[in-house]
């Protein structure tokens, strides 16, 4: 019963990283209507630079995890600003945009970092004993408050900022919002900077648990969309409930059916969403 | 015993809202074979969404629409244009990396018919472009043609699908005085020799008044007034609608 | 003009194992793979504007079933291969089916979910496929050599092209074009728009089983790579970079990628990423690829 528990809570663990991955894929998707295929490089990214400044740096890991946050979403600008603006309007261009992004990214990855799973230092250590039912590791709770705790800052933005009044504008009625005097440059830019900030963190947090190498950044791309496509996209709530769904599907699942065939599941629940239920668990009907 | 003249096209209490705005709320219409009726409104009335509803891009939520009879509601787009009605739209849009002869050919080969030999349909396609007076353009790409003949372009393209009802969407705006009066001479060309009821949405009023023997007025998406020029022309709710501040 | 210059390509294509060298034959075989996996993708993602991820994918069906029935089967690589192509089609088919009606975003993720799925199936499978360490698969001729699969290549594509062609001048090809150009004005003009985009996904995946099953028989070794994102990328580039949405460019892209792809491959793992940065630039900067950007030159004479 324990062993189920401990899968359980790794499920909710994995759930949460998936929820802040999917919110950054889902927040560009609603309000720039693009994919960002290089979602899985900016994960990787966060996970490798805040292991480098940790360790290469001798940064304290908390500040490295913030700064390789920043740093990645100051690189989001810069792509929505020269790579994507150009292509708005062309839902073709920009996916092949970013799909070339994230091959050029991951191999740079691979160049820069090589292909070793690093792994950055854990915050805390030791396990806590859960309600007298078995053990579990302090680094993952931690994980999984940090999880929460980003997710509870989307929510205030979203529901109390400027940012996220005019998000909710735009991804209810674009036309509306432009006539209201909604900035969409800037409204765009900073979405995207934060959707690869959000993958960024994502990645900074797990890293010290599972290591992250540059070739698992396909199977993170993968599993946001996933989440975001069961989740309905453009909700929040969605990708909560779709990130814990998932995590724990996968995590029972490997544990129970099988390993290697653990990625599978994702896709299935994709497929079958996307084809009977495409706007997701919760998002508008099409 | 009279038997009353059926309408071709024909709107019962058609309803369409997006997200919680009410586009369109029970308008009602009826055209008769061979008319030239016009829709006016003042911005955002809701007559382009009208249209959309009649061809089946966005369908009535609520209502009907009947073409000789038949609701074609539920129907596709492609499935209503090959039942007789054909549109050109507000910002004209031909298909610009193509020359007109494919343009007019897509018309064609649209209507879906077996048949009709490579050749045929390539002659008919050229008598449409001689009709419009493009007959000497037909291997220009769409998109070098002046705004004027891309107009003409996307009407040889709506009559190439034989329409029995063709809409047309402020088909005058952006032309100069001189090339509102071919398009106008083009207009009623069609509407003569082709035999087509025409339902025509347009902002140039002294155009539409002329041209039209019956006027549709629609404000905030229901119909307000309905009869010929002098009449709505005279009409205070269509003055007020246009002069009340309903497109600030 | 034209004629003479086609002419003239097509008597150095003959000519091409008489002055080549074994490995730079080789070469020249694996492009002629390229031009047909980048032409028949274009034709979904340049002519009638949907990007599938699942090209590399149905190539793979190709080339696992032909090369199981072969290994397995003792069937005849002529027969393997048709039937590879017939099942990529059907799976296009059914694939199709699924998502064309979302369009954009959501076939781009379907395709990507198959393409995955099935990668993941091929690799585990292992007492079937061999998973990674590869299936050896016999070859299309008893005895090996080199001119005999350039040859049976260059015939396969050029029929394939030439196919290819007439689609595209007749009616059907029209459709396609008009659905490209602007979906909503094909639509209200007659045409069925989702019945012209899955009739391009159909012929387009049996295509890439068709050629994934030759590529399969000619290598006499098939990986999980075949079916990769990886290589799915590299027939993108070669599509983007030659210039989607014309004839001739994805035939210049996948020639001129994969010859320069050799040259490249002194410095080892860049050549992914330079490929990507001339793709990320063209795409950018270049939409029409090197095939607009000529016709801008003769333009401006």
């Amino acid at each position: 019963m324990s062993e189920f528990l401990m899968f359980l809570t790794n499920g909710l663990v994995m759930g949460g990283i998936n929820a802040i991955s999917a919110l950054g894929v889902s927040l560009v998707v609603g309000i720039m209507r693009v994919i960002n295929f290089a979602h899985g490089e900016m994960y990787i990214f966060g996970g490798y630079l805040s292991y480098q400044l940790a360790v290469g740096a001798g940064i304290p890991p908390v500040l490295s995890m913030l700064c390789s946050v920043a740093a990645v979403f100051l690189g989001g600008l810069a792509i929505e600003k020269w790579l994507i603006r150009p292509t708005y309007g062309d839902e073709m261009y920009s996916l092949i945009i970013t799909f070339i992004l994230s091959i050029i990214l991951q191999n740079a990855a691979l160049l820069i970092f090589g292909p070793y799973p690093v792994k950055p230092p854990s915050l805390v250590f030791g396990a806590t004993n859960i309600f007298g039912l078995f053990h579990y590791g302090n680094q993952r709770l931690l994980s999984l408050a940090l999880a929460a705790g980003i997710i509870g800052a989307i929510m205030y933005l979203v529901r109390r900022t400027w940012f996220g009044k005019s998000v909710r504008a735009i991804s209810q009625d674009r036309e509306m919002a432009a006539m209201l005097g909604v900035d969409h440059l800037k409204v765009n830019m900073i979405s995207f900077g934060l959707g690869c900030a959000l993958a960024a963190s994502a990645g900074a947090i797990i890293a010290p648990i599972f290591p992250v190498t540059p070739s698992g950044s396909g199977a993170v791309s993968l599993t946001a969309f996933v989440v975001v496509v069961l989740g309905g996209m453009g909700s929040l709530k969605g990708c909560i409930v779709g990130g814990v769904i998932l995590g724990v599907l996968e995590n029972l699942g490997a544990a129970y059916i099988s390993t290697d065939y653990r990625h599978i599941f994702g896709f299935i629940i994709l497929i079958g969403v996307l084809v009977l239920r495409p706007w997701g668990l919760f998002g508008k009907r099409i | 015993m009279e038997e009353k003249v059926k309408p071709v096209l024909e709107g019962r209490d058609v309803s369409r809202s997006f997200g919680g705005l009410m586009a369109l709320h029970r308008v009602s219409f009826q055209l008769f074979e061979g008319e030239i009726v016009g829709l006016i409104g003042p911005n955002g009335s809701g007559k382009t969404t009208l249209f959309n509803a009649i061809t089946g891009v966005f369908p009535p939520q609520e209502g009907e629409i009947l073409l000789d009879g038949k609701p074609i509601s539920r129907l596709k787009p492609f499935q209503i244009c090959r039942m007789g009605i054909g549109r050109t739209f507000q910002i004209v849009r031909p298909f610009l990396k193509m020359t007109c002869l494919e343009n007019v050919l897509v018309g064609i080969v649209g209507r879906d018919e077996k048949g009709t030999s490579r050749e045929e349909r390539v002659e008919q396609a050229l008598s449409e472009l001689e009709f419009v007076g493009l007959g000497g353009q037909s291997h220009r790409l769409a998109g070098s043609l002046t705004l004027l003949q891309k107009k003409m372009l996307e009407l040889a393209r709506a009559l190439a699908t034989r329409p029995r009802v063709l809409l047309l969407d402020e088909v005058l705006a952006g032309l100069n005085p001189s090339e509102i009066l071919q398009a106008l001479d083009m207009i009623e060309a069609i509407r003569v020799k082709r035999k087509v009821t025409i339902f025509w949405v347009e902002h140039v009023m002294g155009a539409i008044m002329t041209a039209c023997q019956r006027i549709i007025v629609l404000d905030q998406g229901r119909k307000i007034a309905e009869g010929p020029p002098d009449e709505v022309r005279s009409n205070p709710r269509v003055i007020e609608a246009y002069l009340g501040g309903a497109d600030a | 003009m034209k004629r003479a210059g086609l002419a003239g390509v097509f008597l150095i294509a003959i000519l091409v194992p008489f002055f080549l060298n074994q490995y730079w034959l080789h070469v020249a075989i694996i492009s002629l793979f390229y031009v047909m996996m980048a032409s028949s993708w274009n034709l979904i993602a340049g002519y009638t504007g949907q990007v599938s991820f699942a090209h590399a994918a149905f190539a793979g069906v190709g080339a696992y079933t032909s090369g199981m029935l072969a290994l397995y089967g003792g069937v005849h690589p002529a027969l393997g291969i048709i039937a590879g192509t017939l099942l990529a089609g059907v799976l296009g088919l059914g694939l199709g089916g699924l998502c064309i009606r979302m369009g954009g975003i959501y076939l781009s993720l379907t395709t990507l979910g198959f393409s995955e799925i099935l990668r993941i199936i091929i690799t585990n499978e292992e007492q079937w496929t061999r998973g990674t360490m590869g299936l050896q698969i016999p070859g299309v001729f008893s005895v090996y050599s080199k001119t005999h699969y350039y040859f049976l290549f260059l015939a396969v594509t050029l029929a394939f092209l030439v196919l290819m062609r007439r689609l595209l001048n007749s009616d059907t090809g029209l459709a396609f074009r008009a659905v490209l150009n602007d979906e909503l004005a094909a639509s209200t003009s007659g045409i069925d728009t989702v019945r012209v985009r899955l009739m391009a996904f159909t012929s387009s995946s049996a295509m890439a089983g068709l050629a994934g099953g030759l590529y399969g028989h000619y290598l006499m070794l098939i990986t999980p790579d075949i079916p990769s994102l990886g290589q799915m990328f590299l027939v993108l580039a070669m599509a983007v970079i030659g210039g989607m949405g014309s004839f001739a460019g994805p035939i210049i892209g996948a020639i001129a990628l994969e010859f320069l792809s050799e040259y490249i491959r002194i410095y080892g793992e860049y050549h992914l990423l330079l490929f990507g940065l001339v793709a990320l630039v063209i795409a950018r900067f270049a939409p029409s690829g090197m095939v607009g950007l000529w016709e801008k030159i003769w333009r401006r004479r």
